[in-house]
């Protein structure tokens, strides 16, 4: 919280300045881009949309998927990771050109960004300790339970309007992993969290292993996009044709079901 | 066993983010704040107020706001004509912050030594820069060796910051193991913190021994 209070100031500030110094070059974004050869990808590592496998290599859904559309762009992908909180900062200071992380669209970013077409579906799904999840049927059975969710995240706007929850307690944390640690160590009940989310980190093995989805139950479908910076109507239609070509020649696909992500692709073959 | 191994390499490679941060921290801010100290001192009043000025802002303001400043401000005014690498940016918010932070240190310790010090060695014949170099200097760094371990203790950890600006240091890539599903490796991660501080704790208290000689 702290943190993006002063992050806000700083922006504050820095684009009071940019008004003065900002109106320097007339190159437009693709231009930018396309001369460096090379486009930035803001990313943060989880599963598995973007993650490090057991030899320490990037991979995931999102680092393929990215390097198949750079490539029929004509541009080198370069990934680089970022705290997700400042994700709007670095898109606007050029450290990265896109954030590509699974990203839902919302009005918000709509207004700040401009943001491709929606390739994914997710929604958001209640997790819960094994016995826990499997009593939770309606309403009811949420009465006097702790939810816990990410704030600003869809999983917050969920626990807090959705009727469903209106008995229970509400926490928020600063991240989803945070949520799951709530619910594993017991200060929370239901952890409201990315159903994308919850394929990476209940996986036998993992130490969230005796946490489960509740099943039968799940909340807002809302919709993967990258973002990129505002007025960058170029980059955009680049971007989106790449997209629609990697899935026009099945590449996207064959990606998708590697992860086991195939049932919520958005973008179809023409 | 074969996990374990890997979030141990994993997490050392993040530790060796910090240790860089650290080391080049420590070798740039102890003359940087010698030089502070001297400029807070001085009878110039114009270079007095200024680096006074200085001190209070970087003292007053949190280092992670000056890490943010350091990374995003060029770029974001410069429309992303001047960018520093991000361990640049950490590297210069690190030293301006510990330099401001030990230069307070080194004046208390340069005015704690009495005047009458000063004016034995006039009159004995002795320069300004031999009063200082042969008869204050020690005694100064005797008196600062604990002030400044406890900084030199707090940076340690402080380096963990630098993950505000997406350096890969140990913390974030323990955070990042919690989204794969581990949540001991952020709690070990506490390990390398404390070998780290229980080496210089031990160092510090050997160098206090060392410079105890007056009490034999």
């Amino acid at each position: 919280m702290k943190k993006k209070k002063l992050l806000s100031l700083l922006l504050a500030g820095a684009m009071s300045a940019s008004i003065f110094v900002g109106c320097g070059s007339s190159a437009t974004d693709w231009d930018y881009i396309s001369n460096k050869g090379e486009l930035v990808i803001g990313v943060t590592y989880f599963e598995p949309m973007n993650y490090l496998d057991a030899d320490g290599k990037l991979t995931g859904f999102e680092t393929e998927f990215a390097e198949a559309v750079c490539k029929k762009m004509g541009v080198t992908p370069k990934f680089q990771k970022i705290d997700w909180d400042s994700k709007e900062v670095e898109l606007n200071s050029k450290t990265i050109d896109c954030i590509w992380n699974g990203l839902t669209i919302d009005d918000d970013r709509k207004s700040t960004m401009d943001i491709s077409t929606p390739y994914m579906e997710n929604k958001q799904v209640m997790v819960a300790k094994s016995d826990v999840a499997d009593k939770i049927k309606s309403a009811d059975d949420l009465k006097d339970k702790t939810v816990v969710a990410e704030k600003k995240s869809a999983g917050e706007t969920v626990a807090q309007t959705d009727k469903f929850f209106s008995s229970a307690k509400y926490v928020s944390v600063d991240a989803q992993a945070k949520a799951l640690l709530e619910v594993k160590s017991g200060t929370a009940d239901v952890a409201v969290i990315d159903y994308v989310m919850s394929i990476g980190t209940l996986k036998s093995g993992s130490d969230y292993s005796d946490l489960k989805v509740v099943e039968g139950k799940d909340f807002s479908p809302e919709q993967y996009g990258i973002a990129l910076r505002k007025d960058s109507p170029e980059t955009l239609k680049k971007l989106n044709d790449a997209i629609q070509a990697v899935a026009d020649d099945g590449t996207l696909e064959k990606i998708a079901e590697k992860y086991s992500l195939q049932d919520l692709l958005l973008v179809k073959k023409k | 066993m074969d996990q374990f191994f890997n979030v141990s390499e994993q997490l050392l490679q993040g530790f060796g983010e910090n240790c860089i941060i650290f080391i080049v921290t420590l070798l740039a801010a102890i003359p940087l704040g010698l030089i502070i100290s001297m400029g807070s001192m001085s009878k110039f009043k114009p270079l007095k107020w200024l680096t006074k000025t200085f001190v209070w802002i970087i003292r007053g303001t949190p280092l992670m706001l000056q890490l943010f400043v350091v990374f995003y401000v060029p770029p974001l005014v410069s429309n992303g004509s001047v960018t520093f690498a991000r361990m640049n940016a950490a590297l210069i918010a690190f030293i301006i912050n510990y330099a401001a932070y030990f230069s307070e240190i080194f004046r208390g310790g340069i005015e704690s030594v009495p005047k009458g010090q000063y004016e034995a060695g006039q009159v004995l014949g002795m320069t300004k820069g031999q009063i200082f170099f042969k008869v204050v200097l020690l005694q100064v760094v005797k008196k600062i060796t604990a002030p400044m371990g406890n900084e030199i203790i707090t940076l340690v950890k402080d380096t963990s910051l630098s993950s505000v600006i997406a350096i890969p240091e140990i913390l974030m890539r323990a955070k990042d193991f919690s989204m794969q599903g581990l949540i001991w490796p952020l709690f070990y991660s506490a390990v390398f913190f404390l070998a780290f501080c229980g080496i210089l704790t031990l160092l510090f208290s050997f160098i206090e021994k060392k410079l105890d000689y007056y009490k034999g």
